[in-house]
């Protein structure tokens, strides 16, 4: 009995590394492939920033395009944009070389790349959508922010909450949706919280022009008190002072 | 002012052949009849002695041949957005038609130039003879103007030493080579189909060290923008203003030195004391609400003035001119930078100068003359000047 024991023992442990020897070199030929490509998007990023500096890429887009891609990431300029999405680019195309190394290089039967490259597309593609979703949803909430502010409403912020967290909801649940986790859970999830959210919105900011609404209409009656001016207005700012003010 | 590159007109060619005995070209925008005629009569009384060409974009009358002025007709290809003010069309244009007829100098009369005087007319074209660029002045009210008080000039006479009021103003005097020199900066931008883009004459005349002169423009009836709202407008002439301002960095970083304070007419405001109330709650709103946009343009002692100036009471509200200047030159630089969107950065610049206006409009209640609270203010920029040096070059490295 203990030698089958120790046969049994002895076969899965020659198995197993059998298997390790021969899985080390599929991973050393995925990496060897992330590391080139990696090396490879630095320096064409390098050379893409250098020629697009040299060529006052930046100042050209400024002084063709009043809303230019630099508008969504603004920390950045165009140049540096591009060149990290060559770097990315080369850095996915690694991946993509890589697992195939990793499906050729590996002797066993199963044809992993056949899983994990689909997988992997939609992992990037999941990425990308986040990005592109926190991006939308930073931009629209400060432009809602600034424009609600200097259209003076009192409820700017909550406003500008309302649109960010929109936009994000709207963003987490296609990102699942694309890496398929959750199923019709997250399709529910996300129909209940955008609703919530558009119905919350929608109550506050009817709620909250409650009465600029009731005294305009007063007012088209002509029905006027001494009510304070109304912000949006036409007459707004003729009423409030005798002499206007003439900014330019 | 009529915009957009032009088309010349070839069927005007033979009523209004080129006239190599004019040396001055007038360039007019689109003007109603009534107040073209009223240009052309008082353009008639200007220069009663010479031969002055008279570029427009009307339909021309034919004038009698034994009078000074000779119109040349001209086909604008778009109509402009923005006829309150000289755009890069405008320049090209000008530039264009003075070039095909010969002219030394030319001048650019914005909208509204029937309420010109002949004297007001004839002293710009004068100066044009004898300096590159003559800018006019023009004498407006204290609740006029009030943009170009708090950004405009100040910030154009210290980065640029350069003493002329309007640096954005209606009615200039170009030498015939700096109308080709606003012609080549126009020109990039009609190029790609901007043509109401605004040209800062002032800036380039500076930069090429041609000289300038100012000449006293009384009375101007000034057009007002249509009905774009603050917002809108103060971005769009803060942006291009803020780009011309980095375009030209190399040069401003360098110059040395300011034009002596003009010599004005320091009336004290008489006018009731003025609603400062709306512009206060909108700077008390935003300050609640956009103090975090702030916080990624402007620097901590900044901020603390602006928490300190949003609970002062509206008798005393008053925004120092240090402060003010601080907080033009962190607009400036975050533009630069692109801290954040250039379109969020300058609608969050609107509350801020509600502020700085109803501070202005406070101060001269008082009885302070307003055009001396400018000239202390465009002091205490030039005097701030190094601040926009240091954290231009090195962004970084120098952050108080």
């Amino acid at each position: 009995m203990w030698q089958q024991v120790e046969q049994a023992l002895r076969q899965s442990a020659q198995q197993v590394l059998y298997k390790l020897a021969s899985f080390l070199p599929a991973l050393i030929a995925l990496l060897l492939a992330l590391v080139v490509m990696t090396a490879i998007g630095m320096g064409l990023a390098a050379l893409l920033r250098r020629s697009l500096t040299a060529a006052k890429f930046d100042e050209r887009l400024a002084r063709n395009s009043s809303a230019t891609i630099s508008d969504w990431s603004p920390a950045h300029s165009p140049t540096a944009l591009l060149a990290r999405v060559v770097f990315w680019g080369c850095v996915a195309i690694g991946c993509f070389i890589g697992i195939s190394a990793f499906d050729a290089a590996f002797p066993g039967e199963s044809q992993i790349s056949l899983f994990v490259l689909p997988y992997l597309t939609h992992s990037i593609g999941a990425v990308l959508l986040l990005i592109a979703g926190t991006l939308i949803a930073r931009f629209l909430e400060r432009s809602v922010l600034i424009g609600a502010v200097n259209a003076k409403l009192q409820y700017a912020r909550f406003l500008s909450l309302g649109i960010k967290w929109l936009v994000l909801v709207l963003t987490a649940a296609m990102v699942l949706d694309h890496l398929q986790i959750g199923g019709a859970v997250v399709e529910l999830a996300f129909g209940i919280l955008f609703g919530g959210i558009v119905l919350t919105l929608a109550l506050a900011v009817g709620l909250g022009s409650r009465d600029i609404v009731s005294r305009s209409l007063e007012r088209s009656a002509d029905l006027r008190s001494n009510l304070d001016p109304i912000p949006g207005d036409p007459d707004y700012k003729a009423s409030t002072t005798s002499e206007p003010l003439r900014h330019f | 002012m009529a915009s957009a590159q032009t088309n010349i007109d070839p069927s005007s060619n033979a009523v209004n052949a080129p006239n190599p005995a004019s040396s001055l070209l007038i360039s007019l925008g689109s003007l109603p009849q009534e107040a073209f005629d009223a240009t052309l009569a008082n353009l008639a009384l200007a220069f009663p002695n010479d031969t002055v060409l008279v570029a427009t974009p009307d339909a021309a009358p034919q004038l009698s041949s034994g009078g000074p002025l000779r119109l040349i007709p001209y086909t604008p290809t778009s109509v402009s957005a923005t006829p309150w003010v000289l755009t890069a069309a405008d320049y090209l244009n000008a530039y264009k038609l003075a070039q095909e007829n010969n002219a030394a100098t030319c001048l650019l009369l914005g909208a509204e130039c029937q309420s010109l005087h002949p004297e007001a007319i004839r002293a710009l074209a004068k100066s044009a003879l004898t300096s590159d660029l003559a800018v006019a002045h023009y004498h407006l009210g204290p609740r006029e103007g009030l943009a170009n008080s708090a950004i405009l000039y100040p910030v154009t006479r210290a980065l640029f030493g350069t003493r002329p009021r309007f640096p954005l103003a209606l009615d200039l005097g170009l030498s015939l080579r700096m109308a080709g020199r606003l012609a080549a900066v126009a020109q990039r931008f009609t190029a790609t189909s901007q043509d109401d883009s605004f040209l800062w004459p002032l800036a380039e005349a500076a930069t090429a060290n041609f000289t300038i002169a100012e000449v006293e423009v009384i009375p101007r009836t000034l057009p007002q923008p249509n009905a774009r709202d603050l917002n809108s407008l103060l971005a769009l002439i803060a942006g291009s203003f803020f780009s011309d301002i980095d375009t030209k960095a190399s040069f401003w970083q360098r110059a040395r030195g300011t034009q002596p304070a003009p010599s004005l007419p320091q009336t004290v405001s008489v006018t009731e004391p003025p609603d400062i109330a709306p512009m206060l709650e909108a700077f008390r709103l935003a300050y609640s609400n956009l103090h975090e946009i702030w916080s990624l343009v402007l620097p901590p002692n900044s901020l603390l003035g602006l928490k300190k100036l949003s609970i002062l009471q509206p008798e005393n509200f008053r925004m120092p001119d240090n402060l003010w200047a601080r907080i033009v030159y962190d607009f400036i630089l975050a533009y630069r930078l692109r801290t954040i969107n250039r379109g969020h950065l300058l609608g969050a610049l609107t509350p801020l100068y509600l502020a700085w206006v109803a501070s202005h409009l406070t101060l001269i209640s008082t009885g302070t003359a307003p055009e001396k609270h400018i000239q202390d203010l465009a002091l205490a920029f030039e005097a701030d000047k190094p601040y926009l040096v240091s954290r231009w070059r090195w962004p970084d490295r120098f952050n108080p």
